[in-house]
């Protein structure tokens, strides 16, 4: 019927017949059919190197950025069967598809590593998730957020599992001891019935872990957020995950120097660690005020 | 056992900023790696950093879009992450493609899938139940760009823009696949705003648009406030997904000095089957006729033809068909009879062979026997000039008896009331299709395409799914 046959024939006669001419354009950037090609391959071999093939779902969780084109024709070159979807959706959605389509790879914006943390255990068939992108987006207030971090050595934990388990329990604790009913759901969630109180992340870099818990302390509003970043009206209450405060579920806001005691306390038993005040060493605030600067503009 | 004794440091930052989320960490890691390997020998303890915050900020990664001075009259603080390299911190038990891509060969042999193979799963979500997930092989796709060359050509030298999500069917097929077969230049914009998009077609005098109407109502409102400044590079527009009002066309195509043709097609069908081009053969409120290679006809339930002019279900068959859903054989067979599609969209064709949506058949509401068609009465609240757009929803009152809804969003600084609206429909419609309630809301829950979620406020108001007549997929 057709002078093609298939997607992976039809981009690489395109780019036979376009090579120099741009095929994408974004953010200022153009990037040439032939690149595209060559990034498209890219993916493939990378896809091909996890042991992904003719066949296989690959599901892709992300918005319109080049990696979506690269990734989009790099499975179609493999013979494997793309499952693009909406990057809205949340874990129940987002579970029933990666189960039903038995996708062995999921490629999605880094910001939503958290999200499929949590729901990693229950889709049994996913090998690999690959993360791009830097769309993080985190939100503060003086009444609402309390942050903790960790920097530690990997060997701290036995696993990065065992991290989340014992961070997200630790923080299990601390809530229950001020009346909050709260649960840990497996990598990162902390809830109370389904809503969310506290987020983890665990991240590495070298030999070393970074953990990452935003708490709720009180009601999280959001509307001077939607005046900067522009969210269509309509999606506005999906792009949020029903969440919850301590105030919330108990009537009141934890003052927040009682609450930090209070957590140092748990931590040091249940990590079976000492801690000590302590300030940045010479080092550290040097890499502190780059970092600002860099950030600040 | 070994008794544990490691002390740690506190550090408590109780008048922390948004930036500090991200610039605590790094300066501890960036000590521990540089204090470890290079600068010093003491050896930095692990370390627990608590904050709160003395004003409202945003961290955000590189590709986040943020309006500053939205920002700066809200006294928020704002924060922007650099684009790393490779070797900043990841998450646990993930890859980073930017490392897999860095490491993989930039030639590729390819598998060579057959034309009847799957390319992709597209779900979609029904009126009640799991999504499905529907097969479109990659003879989907081509035929999909075989169906465009014959009713809108694109060229090497076009520059499409790509607003519209790629998960979705209409951005993935008309847009990236159409777009990449013709060698054009597409424009990709990952977070809509409407000044975004108005930017874009500026920016890359792009000359296709393809987007959904409520994309192109916004483009108005703003055209018409900036004047001066509207692109007039556009050669066509494409708008889908849900229909486009004709005076909301009319007032687009004048002030951005270009066309519009209006598809209609689904998931099922990798996008278009049919099209209607503003021109000499435009009809309004028309999908247009069938294109080449696609058959379109209208059925009874008996599944026999009927005569133009008459309402049934409208059928489809061609190349662009679906072979089925995945793992649905049930699904599969419920739409697909004799290699045709059955939309589960009402409409007839007229003399001329142009196609007309009446109804979806899923959104027929059932009241004392009689079947009422929501977008009748929708069509009359529009009428009203305060009525920016509204939904009829079937709802069961408290107690437990079917009644009919509407809820309606008022255009900006318009105001009308309830009793108004009802005057209206009294004076128009028969007493049985007339709203028991009229709602007012600020916005009505929307699918990526701009199609109204009946299911969703069905649903918030604890409705009875079975004044739903048949089971249709939507989009």
């Amino acid at each position: 019927m057709s002078e093609f046959r298939n997607l992976s024939h039809m981009l690489d006669t395109v780019t036979k017949a376009y090579k120099r001419k741009d095929a994408l354009y974004f953010e200022g950037k153009r990037i040439s059919y032939r690149e595209l090609n060559e990034q498209a391959n890219k993916a493939a071999n990378a896809l091909a190197s996890m042991g992904i093939s003719k066949g296989d779902r690959v599901a892709m969780m992300l918005p319109n950025i080049p990696e979506f084109v690269y990734c989009f024709f790099g499975v179609q070159k493999i013979g494997a069967v793309a499952v693009p979807f909406n990057s809205m959706y949340k874990g129940r959605e987002i579970t029933f598809i990666l189960n039903d389509s038995q996708s062995k790879a999921l490629i999605t914006l880094s910001n939503f590593a958290n999200l499929i943390n949590e729901i990693r255990e229950d889709v049994p068939s996913l090998e690999h998730v690959i993360l791009t992108g830097q769309r993080t987006l985190v939100y503060v207030t003086p009444e609402a957020t309390l942050n903790l971090q960790i920097v530690c050595g990997k060997s701290k934990f036995s696993s990065p599992e065992e991290a989340f388990r014992k961070i997200g329990e630790i923080f299990v604790d601390v809530l229950q001891s001020y009346g909050v009913d709260a649960w840990y759901k497996h990598r990162g969630g902390v809830r109370v019935k389904g809503k969310k109180i506290a987020t983890i992340l665990v991240s590495e870099i070298e030999n070393l872990l970074t953990v990452n818990v935003v708490l709720f302390l009180a009601h999280l509003d959001t509307r001077d957020l939607f005046k900067v970043v522009w969210v269509t009206p309509e999606i506005k209450d999906k792009v949020l995950e029903p969440s919850t405060s301590v105030e919330e579920e108990t009537g009141t806001r934890p003052d927040t120097g009682e609450f930090t005691d209070a957590l140092m306390k748990v931590l040091k038993n249940r990590l079976d660690i000492e801690i000590e005040p302590g300030s940045m060493k010479r080092d550290e605030l040097f890499g502190y005020e780059k970092v600002l600067s860099l950030a600040v503009k | 056992m070994k008794r544990n004794e490691q002390t740690w440091r506190l550090l408590v930052n109780t008048k922390g900023q948004a930036v500090d989320l991200y610039a605590y960490p790094s300066a501890l890691i960036e000590g521990r790696l540089a204090g470890k390997y290079m600068l010093s020998k003491e050896k930095l303890p692990d370390t627990v950093v608590v904050q709160s915050f003395t004003g409202k900020g945003i961290l955000a990664g590189a590709d986040v879009e943020i309006d500053a001075s939205a920002a700066k009259n809200l006294q928020m603080q704002t924060a922007k992450i650099p684009r790393s390299g490779r070797g900043g911190p990841k998450a646990v038990g993930t890859y980073d493609y930017a490392d897999l891509i860095k490491q993989a060969s930039k030639k590729f042999t390819p598998a060579e899938p057959e034309l009847d193979d799957p390319a992709v799963l597209l779900y979609t979500s029904g009126t009640t139940g799991n999504p499905k997930g529907v097969m479109l092989t990659h003879r989907n796709f081509i035929s999909q760009t075989e169906l465009v060359d014959a009713i809108m050509p694109m060229y090497s030298k076009d520059t499409i823009i790509l607003v519209l999500p790629l998960f979705h069917v209409y951005g993935l097929s008309n847009g990236l696949v159409c777009g990449t077969r013709n060698g054009c230049t597409m424009s990709l914009i990952p977070q809509y705003s409407p000044a975004k998009l108005l930017d874009t077609i500026s920016s890359s005098s792009a000359t296709l648009l393809i987007a959904v109407p409520s994309m192109y109502m916004h483009l108005l409102q703003l055209a018409r406030a900036r004047q001066t400044k509207i692109p007039k590079s556009l050669r066509l527009c494409v708008s889908g997904g849900a229909p486009l009002p004709v005076n909301t066309l009319n007032e687009f195509i004048e002030l951005f000095d270009t066309q519009i043709a209006e598809g209609y097609g689904l998931t099922e069908t990798t996008s278009a089957v049919s099209l209607n081009k503003t021109g000499e053969q435009f009809k309004a409120g028309s999908i247009g006729p069938s294109s080449p290679g696609i058959e379109m006809k209208v059925v009874d339930d008996s599944f026999q033809e009927v005569p133009d002019n008459t309402e049934g279900e409208i059928i489809i068959s061609g190349g662009v068909v679906t072979p089925g859903y995945w793992n649905n054989r049930e699904a599969t067979e419920e739409m697909i009879r004799d290699q045709w599609l059955l939309t589960g969209d009402l409409g007839y064709r007229d003399s001329e062979g142009f196609f007309f949506i009446t109804d979806r058949k899923k959104d027929i509401i059932v009241r004392g026997g009689f079947n009422i068609s929501p977008r009748e009465i929708e069509d009359v609240l529009a009428e009203h000039p305060a009525v920016e757009e509204s939904a009829m929803v079937a709802v069961t009152d408290k107690r437990g008896r079917e009644t009919m809804k509407a809820f309606v969003v008022l255009k900006e600084g318009k105001q009308t009331d309830a009793s108004e609206l009802l005057q209206l429909c009294r004076e128009l419609l028969a007493e049985y299709k007339i709203p028991k309630v009229i709602e007012f809301r600020e916005i009505l829950p929307k699918s990526a395409t701009g199609k109204i979620l009946r299911k969703e406020l069905r649903d918030e108001q604890g409705s009875d799914q079975r004044l739903i007549l048949k089971e249709a997929p939507n989009e």
